[in-house]
């Protein structure tokens, strides 16, 4: 299962969907995909608003500026994200941890 | 070229063989089934059927070891006949 664990600043990706064998899985695929379309698109408008820090099974992604288009961004990840979880609950999780 | 990630749609996936099983072992081969052909001369004590249970019964001059295996018991020329209907059993005899 992926963990997304959200702060104000950061958004930890923990684990792995485990949908399906690697090439496969479906679940896996949409959130990569979802995460690197809204980070690249960020930086893209400002490229030190986002930091990416990736290590075996864990992904975080560091918030350094909330402007209206980070934040707009970063919003719109998370709810394709929680989308993603209403319909795969086992294989995504999002855990909020508003500080 | 993305700034921060590799373009990798299966980013959160198990990686390959990293997927955790607990099956993937088995004992190794017990070598079984005939030693000694048919029409094959076989010398005294020597072994002529591995088998797990009496898949082939004994027969004349042939004995039955605890494990089911069948050994010759005099030498001479071994012989696979029926036994019964359905049943087979092995039997060695000194003249061809």
């Amino acid at each position: 299962m992926i963990k997304v664990e959200v702060t104000k600043n950061t958004i930890i990706f923990l684990g792995h969907a485990n949908y399906d064998e690697y090439g496969k899985d479906i679940v896996c695929a949409s959130a990569s995909t979802i995460v690197m379309t809204s980070i690249e698109a960020i930086a893209r408008f400002d490229k030190d608003a986002v930091d990416v820090k990736e290590e075996n099974n864990k992904l975080t992604i560091s918030i350094h500026k909330h402007n209206n288009i980070t934040d707009t961004l970063i919003s719109n990840m998370l709810s394709c994200l929680q989308e993603l979880e209403k319909k795969y609950s086992k294989n995504i999780k999002i855990i909020n941890r508003e500080e | 070229m993305l700034k921060f990630l590799e373009f990798n749609i299966q980013l959160f996936a198990h990686k390959k063989g990293q997927s955790s099983t607990s099956n993937g072992r088995d004992s190794a081969g017990r070598r079984l089934g005939a030693k000694a052909g048919d029409g094959e001369y076989v010398t005294a004590g020597s072994i002529i059927y591995r088998q797990r249970g009496t898949k082939i019964h004994p027969g004349t001059n042939v004995g039955k070891g605890t494990d089911d295996t069948l050994y010759s018991t005099v030498s001479g020329y071994v012989k696979y006949e029926h036994l019964g209907k359905d049943r087979k059993k092995v039997s060695v005899y000194i003249e061809k």
